[in-house]
């Protein structure tokens, strides 16, 4: 029998998920901005996919996929809405990895697997109200009480909070320690002591819902601190590779949506008898988005592979995210000059993108801290 | 049961442009897709499939890059796929491709149901379905909007001109899908990953495969010859009727009448 190559195994999920956000997402994207709630029913139908399963292994019910599938699966989403891609990436990654990789059997069956069907909804919760990109700031604490923990604290700016089953929540457990103080818990939503406040009101991906934490006494059985004592920073920075590289993979998928408004407004919009893409400086706006685009895919996916690899890639996922992030921010700011006035009306869809970008600048390392990263990498410090 | 669904890979036809100059397709940059009908077949297969106890087959006929197709149904929830692929199946007519897919699918063993799109949004006939269960000699039900089994009948409702048809006819059969008949899953990203796998099964044939000559099948074995294609000029024209509002309806009546055009019952 003739043996014939199929395709790839990403060229199949790059084909899938544009289709799914071409069909999908797209015909609903500016509704969703518009109701400023979290779609539940579209969390449910990319949960049909087995996409929040992409990354973990089979025998948990994973689809066993790599870093370079997820972060083409994301950006396939982001070109469509950044909020459904900001969600679905919490699901995949920062929200169950912990309980993936540390939680108990118990854990496993009660919450990850439900999670990776989409039954259930995941959050993570790092960031405090004087502890941002100094994590080390975090004044969140879980004391052992007999056999269990007693957390008390706060957590500000945590995607999905009014809609989450669980939250992987960093705490401090000695304080002397400062970062080899700090560990990784798991909290159910039903526990005593958990507050969520009202939603945020914010400027962009405004589908998806951002709230805080309050934690008053909250008692959890000894077996929820996800990882060993004192490994909270070493195992996050274990995914943080993985974290940036994603995030850049989000921004190439805005960034080319902006590209592609950009391109046909240029084509149809006519000024002094012209097409405004006949116009030099038109031209070049369009050519720089396209040269940026392409540099950060190329950015992007090789930092991906170093990764499936099993290489650290810190310093090429660190350069990627910077580098992407800003793109994007880059291209839907051309975009908007591109538009004119429309660009100033709630009627197309580049004003969506001039807010939800900006959100890539903050998630996963300010571009200040990536440049602060970069540079100690290279040995400058 | 055993179901078999034929899908056919086509040129995304939302960008395609046609050469003004040769009249061909132009098929740079156009990317390829299943039929989108062929879609719905396998959604009715699997969804049989989901509640009863059925093997799905798809088979498609094309160029090598086809087993596209096939890895996308294999990912939809399909549990083989079968592969048409030979040199001399190329150029052929809706005969000759009816014959290659109906001696495919005796060749693959006995079944219940064939789903097949009504119509492959490329070559428009809506002939391969109808043309393949009478290769077959079996019932078909074409056109359907509805589909129900049970014990050895299949039970659809056929969408004609203004209105339905239900017919019952009895297994083994062949059945044309329209898209309202379901909405299709999308793959899965874990059956992506394994569609793309040597170990899933797809099967490859060629014309000797299925017992065919080569001058039964493709442009040997077509009855009819394509003699040229061409972009029809679309010169419309516009005609204004001037005068009072009763004249210019009764030149739109006698308009109508000129042409033989019947109005509404
Ligand atoms: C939409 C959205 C969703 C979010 N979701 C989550 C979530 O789910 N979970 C979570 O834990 N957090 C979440 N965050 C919080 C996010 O992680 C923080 O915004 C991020 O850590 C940066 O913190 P900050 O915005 O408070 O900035 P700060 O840390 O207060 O920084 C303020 C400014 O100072 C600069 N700066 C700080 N330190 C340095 C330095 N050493 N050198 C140079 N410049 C410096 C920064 O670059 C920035 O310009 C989310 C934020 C947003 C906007
Ligand atoms: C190079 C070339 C030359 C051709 N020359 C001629 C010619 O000379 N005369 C002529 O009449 N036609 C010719 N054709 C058209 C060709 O015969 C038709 O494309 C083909 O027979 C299918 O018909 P259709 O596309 O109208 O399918 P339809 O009958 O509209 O399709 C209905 C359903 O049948 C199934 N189906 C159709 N084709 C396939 C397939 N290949 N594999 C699996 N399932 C399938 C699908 O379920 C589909 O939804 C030519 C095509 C090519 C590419």
């Amino acid at each position: 029998m003739t043996r014939i190559p199929r395709p790839t195994a990403e060229e199949m999920i790059r084909k899938t998920f544009a289709r799914f956000t071409d069909d999908e997402i797209i015909p609903k994207a500016r509704e969703m901005d518009e109701a400023g709630k979290f779609p539940r029913w579209m969390f449910e139908k990319i949960a049909k996919t087995g996409a929040y399963a992409m990354r973990y292994p089979r025998k948990i019910g994973g689809a066993g996929g790599n870093t370079t599938q997820f972060c083409i699966m994301v950006e396939e989403l982001a070109r469509g809405s950044m909020s459904v891609a900001a969600f679905t990436a919490m699901q995949c990654l920062m929200g169950t990895n912990f309980l993936y990789q540390y939680g108990t059997k118990d854990h496993h069956e009660r919450l990850l697997k439900p999670a990776l069907r989409g039954e259930k909804v995941a959050s993570f919760a790092l960031t405090e109200a004087d502890a941002a990109t100094d994590l080390g700031g975090a004044k969140t604490m879980a004391v052992r009480d007999g056999d269990h923990w007693l957390i008390n604290g706060s957590k500000t700016w945590i995607t999905n909070a009014p809609v989450a089953d669980f939250f992987t929540v960093l705490c401090q457990t000695d304080k002397t320690q400062g970062l080899k103080g700090l560990n990784f818990f798991l909290i159910e939503r039903e526990t005593p002591g958990l507050y969520v406040s009202k939603k945020f009101e914010k400027l962009g991906t405004r589908a998806t819902e951002i709230a805080e934490l309050a934690f008053s006494d909250v008692r959890i059985p000894l077996e929820n601190r996800l990882g060993q004592d004192g490994q909270g920073v070493g195992n996050l920075m274990r995914i943080l590779a993985v974290i940036r590289t994603m995030t850049a993979a989000l921004s190439i998928g805005l960034a080319r949506a902006a590209f592609e408004c950009s391109k046909r407004y240029s084509l149809e919009r006519t000024q002094f008898k012209k097409r405004i893409g006949s116009f030099q400086l038109i031209q070049q706006k369009i050519a720089n988005m396209a040269t940026e685009i392409w540099g950060a895919n190329l950015m992007t996916y090789k930092a991906a592979e170093m990764i499936d690899r099993g290489e650290r890639a810190l310093k090429e996922a660190s350069m990627a995210k910077y580098f992407a992030s800003e793109t994007a921010c880059r291209a839907s700011d051309e975009a908007t000059r591109i538009y004119g006035a429309y660009s100033y009306s709630m009627e197309y869809d580049v004003q969506r993108f001039y807010r939800d970008c900006r959100f890539l600048l903050f998630g996963g390392g300010t571009s200040e801290i990536l440049q602060t990263i970069i540079s100690r990498e290279e040995g400058v410090y | 049961m055993k179901l078999v669904v034929l899908i056919k890979q086509i040129p995304n036809t939302s960008n395609v442009r046609i050469d003004p100059k040769t009249g061909n397709l132009v098929r740079e940059g156009v990317t390829s897709i299943m039929n989108p009908e062929d879609r719905h077949a396998l959604e009715a297969a699997l969804s049989i499939k989901d509640h009863f106890n059925a093997v799905v087959d798809v088979i498609s006929m094309g160029p090598p890059q086809a087993i596209e197709v096939i890895c996308e149904g294999l990912a939809m929830g399909a549990d083989k796929g079968i592969l048409l692929t030979d040199r001399a199946f190329a150029g052929a007519d809706t005969w000759a491709t009816s014959t290659a897919l109906g001696n495919a699918i005796r060749k693959n063993g006995p079944f219940d149901l064939i789903l097949a799109g009504r119509q492959a949004i490329d070559g428009d006939t809506a002939q391969i379905g109808p043309q393949i269960a009478e290769f077959l000699g079996i019932p078909q039900i074409t056109c359907v909007s509805a589909l129900e089994l049970s014990d050895g009948k299949v039970v659809a409702n056929r969408i004609i001109e203004n209105g339905c048809e239900r017919i019952e006819t009895p297994l083994p059969a062949l059945v044309t899908c329209l898209a309202s008949l379901n909405e299709p899953r999308y793959p899965t990203v874990g059956r992506i990953l394994d569609s793309v796998l040597e170990s899933t099964p797809i099967e490859i044939w060629n014309a000797a495969d299925i017992g065919v000559k080569a001058q039964e099948v493709g442009l040997a074995g077509s009855l009819t010859q394509v003699l040229k294609t061409f972009t029809p000029k679309g010169g419309r024209e516009t005609q204004y009727l001037e005068g009072t509002p009763s004249d210019i309806a009764s030149g739109i009546v006698q308009f109508f009448v000129d042409r033989q055009v019947r109005l509404g019952e």
